[in-house]
Formats: structure tokens, sequence, C-alpha cells
């Protein structure tokens, strides 16, 4: 029996007064009745409840067995995909310690040089000239070349007697390099 | 072997029978214990009959050196008690007020229409079930089914030490609730008195 010498006077008054009403609960006819259909059905009857049934050592065994092959092929495959890494990051390494070759120019080796004519125009620039026409003034030879990477540039600007004195071609002659 | 413990050894052979006999000896004080527990009534006679679905299923867990039968029922019941109200936190409750004071909504099957006769039983109810579970069922079992210590221990797996405390406390909070209700005062006035309760 609990002792009540240490609650409100009027606390332990309310309580035994709940306690009171509370006793006279009676369990419905509806509860009986369940409890009926419960006995009448026997063990089992009743709402389904989740049964945990007895595992045998095998199936432990099995699931530990199992668990460590998953594990074991993870690794290997997680090894598999690090060395594969590691592989390509070597030939990425090596590729770019080995660029650019030591030998390597600055000017790619395809390119076509041409000999344009040119003559200065009246406002001091040098334009390119029909090299059939009769010229007028001094005119060169402008040495361009274009490489296949879509550059260009001037080799040279010679005067055309000189060239001309040299064996140099007359008109635009493209020559692969 | 007392009467509990042959009908639990009945119902571990298979013997449906003792459950009625069960049910029958214990099956009021477990629907007090349970009403003292939850808000309705239906819920709490969800949970006495999960009790016995329970027993019916699993009797064998049954150990007479832990206990009586009824303090094993009691602790069943906690457990269906606990894990309903687990439960029923994952729902919001739309109606609080039709919820927790059914004795105004005049519904002839509320809890509190049929527990508490009056106002001051119904708002002891109230008061009661706003406590912490854990304070609610300690208070049920030691001042309304006045049950001794160690029984009350045995239910709530827990030392006597803590039942006290635990019990200690939940006085205390009742006090304070039932005072900010104007059903006790602190002061020392018998407020009750005049309100019809003596």
């Amino acid at each position: 029996m609990t002792d009540n010498h240490n609650s409100h006077p009027q606390l332990a008054l309310l309580t035994k007064q709940y306690a009171r009403d509370l006793a006279e609960t009676a369990p419905s006819t509806d509860l009986d009745a369940r409890i009926a259909r419960l006995v009448a059905g026997g063990v089992n009857s009743g709402v389904p409840a989740l049964k945990v049934r007895p595992r045998s050592l095998h199936f432990f065994a099995a699931a530990a067995g199992f668990a460590a092959l998953a594990i074991g092929i993870g690794v290997f495959i997680g090894m598999k995909v690090e060395h594969a890494r590691k592989i390509a990051a070597d030939l990425a390494s090596e590729r770019d310690t080995a660029w650019p070759p030591a030998d390597l120019t600055m000017w790619p080796t395809d390119s076509v040089s041409f000999k344009i004519p040119a003559e200065y125009s009246a406002q001091g620039t040098l334009v390119a000239v029909d090299p059939e026409s009769k010229h007028t003034s001094t005119r060169y030879w402008i040495d361009v070349v274009v490489s296949n990477d879509g550059t260009f540039r001037i080799e040279q600007i010679v005067p055309a007697d000189a060239a001309h004195k040299k064996g140099g071609s007359d008109g635009v002659a493209p020559q692969i390099q | 072997m007392n009467d509990d413990s042959e009908c639990m050894a009945r119902l571990a052979t298979g013997d449906a029978d003792a459950l009625r006999d069960l049910y029958q000896r214990h099956g009021r004080a477990l629907l007090r214990f349970s009403s003292a527990m939850c808000r309705s009534r239906q819920a709490a006679e969800d949970m006495v009959h999960d009790t016995f679905v329970a027993l019916m299923r699993e009797p064998i867990t049954f150990d007479p050196a832990l206990g009586t039968v009824f303090g094993y029922l009691c602790g069943v019941l906690r457990h269906r008690v606990s894990r309903h109200f687990r439960q029923q936190k994952r729902w919001v409750v739309l109606d609080t007020e039709s919820e927790t004071s059914p004795a105004n909504d005049g519904e002839v099957h509320s809890p509190a229409d049929e527990i508490a006769r009056n106002e001051l039983t119904a708002a002891f109810r109230r008061a009661m079930l706003e406590l912490p579970l854990q304070h609610r069922e300690v208070i049920a079992l030691c001042d309304l089914e006045e049950l001794p210590y160690t029984t009350v221990a045995g239910i709530l797996d827990c030392p006597v030490g803590t039942v006290r405390s635990r019990l200690h406390r939940a006085r205390a909070l009742l006090t304070i609730r039932l005072a900010s209700l104007e059903l006790i005062d602190l002061q020392g006035e018998p407020s009750i008195a005049h309100r019809g309760l003596s």
C-alpha cells in the first residue's frame, strides 16, 4: 500500500474521489464479446501479431557468410576502380610531363608559303597587285606562310627586282613546306 | 500454486478457457488502469483487449519468480498504452478541446462522462491526462489502484526508489496543475470543501 503523507490533502481527497468513480468502470459488452471471441477462437485467434520466429544457427551462419561475401566483393570492386583510376592518373601525368616534347618547334610543319606581289599605294600602304600588270612603282614580294592551324605570318618583304635577280618566282606561287 | 499461476500454466498448454478466467479476475482492474491512462474509453478497451491477445499468443513469457500475474498483465498493458501514445504522436489532433474535455460535449460514450460524474472529477481527470505518461502511470498505479511500491516497481521495471521519486514528482505536478485550475488552494484555504467534495 502506498502512503499519501507527502501529498497535498486536497489532492488526496480529489484522488480518492476520482478512484471511487473510476472503480465503477466496468467493461463494456463489446469488450466482453471480443474477449469471448478470443477465447472461442483459441490460441491462434486474435489480431495477427508480428511473430519473431526463432532463427537457427545455420541461418545466422549463412547471413554472416553472405555479408562477408558482399563485403569482399565490394572491397574487390573498390580496389579495381582505385587501380584503374591510378593507372589513368599515371598516364595523364606522363602525358602532361611529356608535353611539349623537347623537339617540338613553335611552327607547325604543314604550311604553304605564298609570294604576293605588292606595291605602295598613294596612301603609303603596301597593297597586293596583279602580277601581270605593269608596275608603276617599286614592286615587292611578300612571302606569306599560311599554316594548317589557320595562322599565317609574313616571312619577309623583298623588292621584286632583287628577288627576280635571285631567281624568285613571279606571281603567287605556293610552296609546300 | 495460486489460481493465477495455474491459469497461466493452463494457458501455456493451449487452454483458452484460462484466458476467460484471467479476464474475469483482472479485466476490470486492467480497464481501470487503462481508463486512467487513455483519453478515450474505446482506446482503453482496445488496450485491454490487446493485452489479452498478447497474453494468448505469448503466455510462456510470464515468469512467476518475477512477480504476480496481475503485475505482469499491468506491464503488458503499460507497454501497449505507451505504444498507443507513440503512434498517436504521428497524428495531429485538430480539436484538442473536445479531446481533453469530453465531459463538456455531451457524448454519452465519452470517458469523462461515464467516469467523472461531476465537474471536479472531470477536471481532475483532465489534469491527470495532461501529465507525462510516466507520471500518469505512477499516479494510476500507486494512488488510484493503491498497489504496493514493490509491485509498481515490478510493473514499471525500475527500482522502488525511482517509483517513490517519480510519484513525488507526479503529485507535485498534479497539485500545481489543479491549483492553476483553482481546484486546490496552495495557501491552505479549503477550496474543495465549498465545492462539495469533502
